[in-house]
């Protein structure tokens, strides 16, 4: 065993601490096992959760230093110490909830180093819990201890994470004292991030903001208004609108309809000038009849009784690019985007143009 | 209907001859089980000599598409004729497939 040059009291709590070990690597695994269940319970994101228990070397470093202000090795709060990252600063504040729920917290150990701080400094931002796992969550018999050690939960961004990370390999912990011209620019840094952190909020807030806005003008039909993009496509989508059409075109050989995702076609749509889900609809309108003829004329002469959900907006497109003069060009140019250029397309092109013009549709 | 499945490790490769019709379908969808087994890698049908696809045809590459998906594999079309092309664009299986010429 190491001798660390401790005074009879140091190795005395490092003697306890080797013997909790086990116990120590036991609470590793469950208390991670709890946060990552109720994260995923609760359909949170979050960049990392980790977990550690002390090194051996580490802690007798710490003892060297302030072994006297611990009575046992009870009383060193982060033997085990578990972290979690969030994407977002507002989510600091939902994982501490969700930690507070979960686990017995010794409040008057717990520190928020976020609100530590004075107007006019910047650093460490951090959210410290001491815990501990209250019996009801787990319980071992074989280590009744775990509910009794308590252990330390950090709760940091992403962002305070890099900086943390980079302020420990050159700051405080690297034994060479730094001058404090650097740690200033260190402090600076953390002034910087912590306003992109917020940032980061802000625009996640005006995205959600937007998206709600979107789907509210989209089930008001006020489709005009809402530009045509990848999001306002989805929600639109999710109102079936191409459903009926669909049905109809099922109808004629009583055809099941097998759904598929459509938005491989908002890239055609946007080739045809749309610029809003107004067009979509316009399109929907003024175009269904005749592509409802074309699908007729396929499929009538068949007994195929399976379609996708694709169909509809399928021929609508084709109907819409021969309105425009876009001719087999342009019909080619709508193969080639849903299924990937080829060779073969050009003469699929020429099959649909002379159905339509059998149809009289151009 | 004739169908014979290898196994190349990271691939699998299906070559379908003659008609996939209704009749036919009913062995193809014992037969194919291989395909759904390793459906977690890239699953190649080879269409050279495929003169035919009836809707029970459609109906068994859409299960071996799905299947593709649920385990992260993926199928690729190859060779596939003209008549069959137009059948899975009027059904509106043209989007749904990746389809090599070569």
């Amino acid at each position: 065993m190491a001798d660390y040059g401790l005074d009879p009291h140091g190795n005395l709590i490092l003697d306890e601490y080797r013997q909790m070990r086990p116990a120590l690597q036991k609470m590793k695994e469950v208390a991670l096992s709890i946060i990552r269940k109720d994260i995923a319970d609760k359909n949170l994101m979050v960049t990392a959760t980790e977990a550690r228990v002390k090194e051996e070397g580490s802690l007798a470093g710490k003892l060297a230093l302030k072994g006297h202000k611990y009575a046992t090795a009870r009383d060193i709060t982060d033997l085990l110490g578990v972290r979690v990252i969030t994407f977002y600063s507002d989510d600091v504040d939902k994982i501490a909830a969700m930690a507070e729920n979960l686990f017995w917290i010794d409040r008057e150990n717990s520190v928020d180093k976020r609100k530590m701080h004075q107007l006019d400094s910047f650093g460490y931002n951090s959210l410290h819990y001491i815990c501990r796992i209250p019996e009801y969550l787990y319980k071992d018999p074989d280590f009744p201890e775990i509910n009794e050690i308590r252990f330390e939960l950090q709760i940091r961004t992403s962002l305070q994470h890099v900086w943390a990370t980079l302020y420990h390999d050159s700051g405080y912990k690297s034994g060479v004292e730094v001058p404090s011209q650097y740690l200033r620019q260190m402090n600076r840094l953390a002034g910087m991030l912590e306003l992109a952190d917020e940032q980061f909020c802000v625009i996640r807030r005006d995205i959600n903001d937007y998206r709600r806005r979107v789907q509210s003008l989209v089930s008001d039909g006020r489709l005009e208004e809402v530009a045509l993009d990848g999001d306002t496509f989805k929600s639109y989508l999710a109102m079936q609108p191409f459903d009926t059409l669909n049905r109809r075109i099922a109808a004629l050989n009583q055809a099941e309809i097998q759904e598929v995702p459509l938005q491989r076609y908002l890239p055609v749509l946007k080739d045809l000038g749309m610029t809003t889900l107004g067009d979509v609809e316009q399109m929907i309108r003024g175009g269904q009849e005749d592509a409802y003829r074309l699908a007729s004329y396929q499929l009538g002469v068949t007994d195929i009784d399976i379609i996708t959900s694709a169909v509809a907006i399928q021929n609508l497109c084709i109907v819409t690019i021969l309105r425009n003069g876009g001719g087999k060009p342009g019909l080619q140019s709508l193969f080639d985007t849903i299924n990937g250029q080829s060779e073969a397309n050009a003469s699929l092109a020429e099959m649909i143009y002379h159905q339509a013009e059998n149809l009289k549709l151009i | 209907m004739e169908i014979n499945i290898t196994n190349n490790g990271d691939s699998m490769v299906c070559t379908l001859a003659g008609r996939l019709d209704t009749p036919a379908s009913l062995q193809v969808s014992k037969d194919i089980q291989p395909l759904l087994d390793n459906a977690d890698k890239e699953i190649i049908l080879d269409c050279t000599d495929l003169e035919y696809i009836s809707s029970s045809g459609l109906r068994i590459l859409l299960g071996i598409r799905k299947e593709t998906a649920r385990k992260g594999g993926k199928v690729i079309l190859k060779h596939i004729r003209e008549e069959i092309r137009q059948v899975f664009l009027m059904t509106g299986f043209y989007n749904l497939f990746e389809i090599q010429d070569s």
